[in-house]
């Protein structure tokens, strides 16, 4: 794979073009864009910046084109059955939100969660257990944070309706078993939620094998424009939910009394959709496409073991996660004992224009359990070089020294 | 301690730049203690460390070491150079403003806003009076003013201007200080002392005329100051008899001396009158127990004006801090 060519599709590290060297390491916060995904965004504002669906004219007639098409390739992408499990958000966190409201819980019925998800993967489960009086259950992970699956199975009975699961932690870039914990979920009645953010842009998802109930991920982390997001449903299943938000769009025909809901995706698509956000995230799916994930990996493994063979070197500085970096996908988060995290993220791009994560990563409830201030988070992709991961090991030993 | 230090600075760099007075806001959120807790956002402080601790770490780790663990001291040391230097800073721009010097009525060192020193030039003679030099001698206490040309001698409140006709730094005050008086309705008294001249011919000349007429003795007086200095010469520095002058030198002045309404024939020869010799030496006299070393000197109450100072410091003197809001 040459990174060198890749490098040149994202105008955001054409260092001539910005006037300095950044090296991006926050891709799990947002990935960069290519080129033709900034074009195709572009274009829709360019030449037909219309509505889809709703009115007849030309214009809007070729939008409408586009976001069909957009949804396809991402059903595709997923292997979805069809492209109506497609329902198209703002991000991960409104698609979790939209099961979260619209599952027809119960009183007294069990979600289970593991203990390091993302706030998105927490709060809004949280607000039901308020709201509906449903039982909010904590899955340990095991001590190197990879998935425990005896533990998981401990808390498995026929109450558990539901198990939503960061598929890829955030975190620690640590990706679960999710096949055998669907397989394992479904005996007991309990459908399952991916929470695919991390996932999506690193590794191959086929929802049909896996044979998940709902999948959420967000465009902007690969590759995608900004504020776009997928959530994936079986369609029996979507068929069944009543709507989250309502209103334009999503219903066939009203009175002043009632409604008739349009059958999914649309019935949960309220209003004005991000269209040139929509399109440009097709974009974005062929793009991965054609880069293909043998690729991504290969380049990412790279980076997380080189970074993790120099950092280990480093006095006072702790890896979080396994040891064994390929079970880390591009994720390299470390805190150095006594040294705040941000002033660590604000030096590393003082010294050398190097854009890193630092804090709680939103996983605050995992943090605050074992009581560890923050830490920094590198987060690599395939438009990572070997070189960046030495500049940004270069500058810890420094930082090292002085603090 | 560092966030005030940041907040002065970047309000003064923020001057200059939008992105300084953004972090200047956000260096007062932090001397204020109003922070905004964003989700994964530091302390102002915390964030400006580590960008300099960043800055300082690529050029030696030692500085950065030494930085990181004395920054705070730093920071102390920092603002009370800061604070002295405000402080000195405002003390110079207040002193410029009411007495035309950074460091004080008459001081002619160096000053930033009057960098020539301009406010503080005077013109000298060669020869040698008494006190020269010394600004605590000036007075004019036991000096006989009566017999100088006195302008609006009706109201009570008078300035007093030692000054000569031909030096350029009474010539650059003359008008200020005319405008003064008849701004704020005070005498005038005017010395003539021929600092730069060798004879007193010129001051005979408005003797004369102040005798004569004195409302056409003052339009002499702003005839001369504004008078071309080279046509002056042959008066001054001359035996001054006026036999002896060139016709042109003779043409002009008594084109000067007419020209402010007065005889010029009557004015000449009692310029060369040995009585009015014998007049104006008892005025040089007088004017010599001042102690002045210079001109020009103004005498506003009891402070003295030594060189030529703007219009304000006069203003001030006279009325105050606030002159432009009295009449
Ligand atoms: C694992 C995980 N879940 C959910 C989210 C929320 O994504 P978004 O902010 O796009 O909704 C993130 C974002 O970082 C994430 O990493």
């Amino acid at each position: 794979m040459n990174v060198e060519k890749i490098r040149q599709d994202f105008p955001a590290l054409d260092s001539k073009r910005t006037r300095k060297a950044i090296v991006y390491f926050d891709t799990a916060c947002q990935s960069l864009r290519p080129q033709v995904v900034i074009d195709a965004v572009n274009r829709y504002y360019l030449q037909e910046p219309a509505c889809s669906g709703r009115s007849m004219h030309q214009w809007a007639a070729a939008v409408t084109r586009e976001v069909d098409r957009a949804r396809e390739l991402m059903a595709k992408f997923l292997n979805a059955s069809r492209a109506q499990e497609i329902i198209f958000t703002r991000n991960t966190t409104e698609g979790i939100n939209l099961v979260a409201n619209a599952f027809p819980f119960r009183a007294g019925d069990v979600v289970l969660v593991s203990d390091k998800e993302h706030n998105s993967n927490l709060i809004p489960w949280q607000m039901q257990v308020k709201q509906r009086g449903i039982e909010l259950k904590i899955i340990p992970t095991c001590p190197d944070n990879t998935f425990d699956m005896d533990a998981f199975e401990a808390l498995l009975d026929k109450r558990v309706k539901l198990v939503a699961l960061g598929f890829t932690s955030n975190l620690d870039g640590v990706t679960i078993p999710a096949g055998e914990i669907i397989r394992k979920a479904h005996r007991v009645g309990a459908h399952v939620l991916l929470d695919a953010a991390q996932t999506a842009p690193h590794h191959p998802i086929n929802v049909r094998a896996l044979d998940v109930d709902f999948l959420a991920l967000s465009g902007h982390k690969m590759l995608g424009p900004s504020g776009t997001g997928v959530l994936y449903g079986k369609y029996a299943l979507l068929e069944s939910l009543s709507p989250f938000l309502v209103g334009g769009d999503t219903v066939a025909n009203s009175t002043y009394a009632n409604c008739e809901f349009l059958p999914p995706p649309e019935k949960f698509e309220a209003g004005l959709q991000d269209y040139a956000g929509i399109i440009g995230l097709g974009a974005a799916v062929e793009y991965l496409q054609h880069i293909g994930f043998d690729t991504i990996r290969k380049q990412e493994a790279l980076i997380t073991y080189a970074l993790s063979e120099q950092l280990k070197d480093i006095s006072g500085l702790k890896i979080i996660g396994p040891a064994d970096p390929a079970l880390r996908g591009g994720v390299t988060t470390f805190y150095i004992e006594g040294v705040d995290s941000h002033r660590v993220a604000l030096m590393l791009d003082q010294m050398a224009n190097v854009l890193v994560r630092s804090g709680q990563h939103c996983v605050h409830s995992w943090f605050n359990a074992r009581q560890i201030k923050g830490s920094v988070r590198a987060s690599a992709y395939f438009y990572n070089t070997i070189e960046e991961a030495n500049i940004l090991a270069e500058c810890l030993r420094k930082i090292r020294k002085v603090l | 301690m560092f966030c005030i230090v940041s907040f002065i600075v970047l309000s003064i760099l923020g001057i200059f730049s939008a992105s300084n007075r953004s972090l200047a806001k956000e260096a007062l959120d932090c001397v204020l203690r109003r922070v905004t807790f964003r989700p994964c956002t530091t302390g102002f402080d915390e964030k400006m460390k580590a960008k300099i601790l960043g800055v300082v770490i690529m050029r030696s780790e030692t500085l950065a070491r030494l930085l990181n663990k004395y920054f705070e001291a730093l920071a102390w040391a920092f603002f009370t150079l800061l604070l002295a230097s405000s402080i000195i800073f405002a003390r110079g721009l207040y002193l410029f403003y009411v007495t035309g010097s950074c460091n004080g009525l008459n001081q002619a060192a160096f000053c930033v806003f009057d960098p020539s020193g301009a406010n503080n030039q005077v013109s000298t003679f060669a020869g040698c009076l008494n006190g020269e030099g010394d600004i605590s001698k000036l007075t004019l206490e036991g000096v006989n003013l009566s017999d100088f040309p006195t302008l609006q001698p009706e109201s009570a409140y008078r300035v007093v201007l030692i000054g000569c006709y031909t030096c350029d730094y009474t010539r650059k005050v003359y008008d200020s200080v005319l405008t003064l008086v008849r701004r704020y309705h005070t005498q005038l008294v005017f010395l003539h002392y021929p600092v730069n001249e060798k004879n007193d011919f010129l001051s005979r000349l408005g003797y004369c005329a102040y005798q004569q007429n004195p409302e056409g003795y003052w339009r002499l007086n702003e005839e001369l100051i504004h008078s071309d200095k080279a046509m002056l010469s042959e008066l001054t520095n001359g035996p001054s008899l006026l036999s002896t002058l060139k016709p042109e030198t003779n043409r002009f002045l008594e084109a000067l001396v007419s020209e402010a309404g007065l005889d010029a024939g009557r004015v000449l020869t009692c310029a060369n009158d040995p009585a009015t010799e014998a007049a104006v030496q008892r005025q040089m006299n007088e004017i010599v127990k001042t102690n002045f070393y210079g001109t020009p000197t103004l005498f506003i109450g009891d402070q003295v004006f030594v060189g030529p100072k703007p219009y304000r410091v006069y203003a001030i003197a006279l009325k105050g801090l606030f002159f432009w809001l009295r009449s």
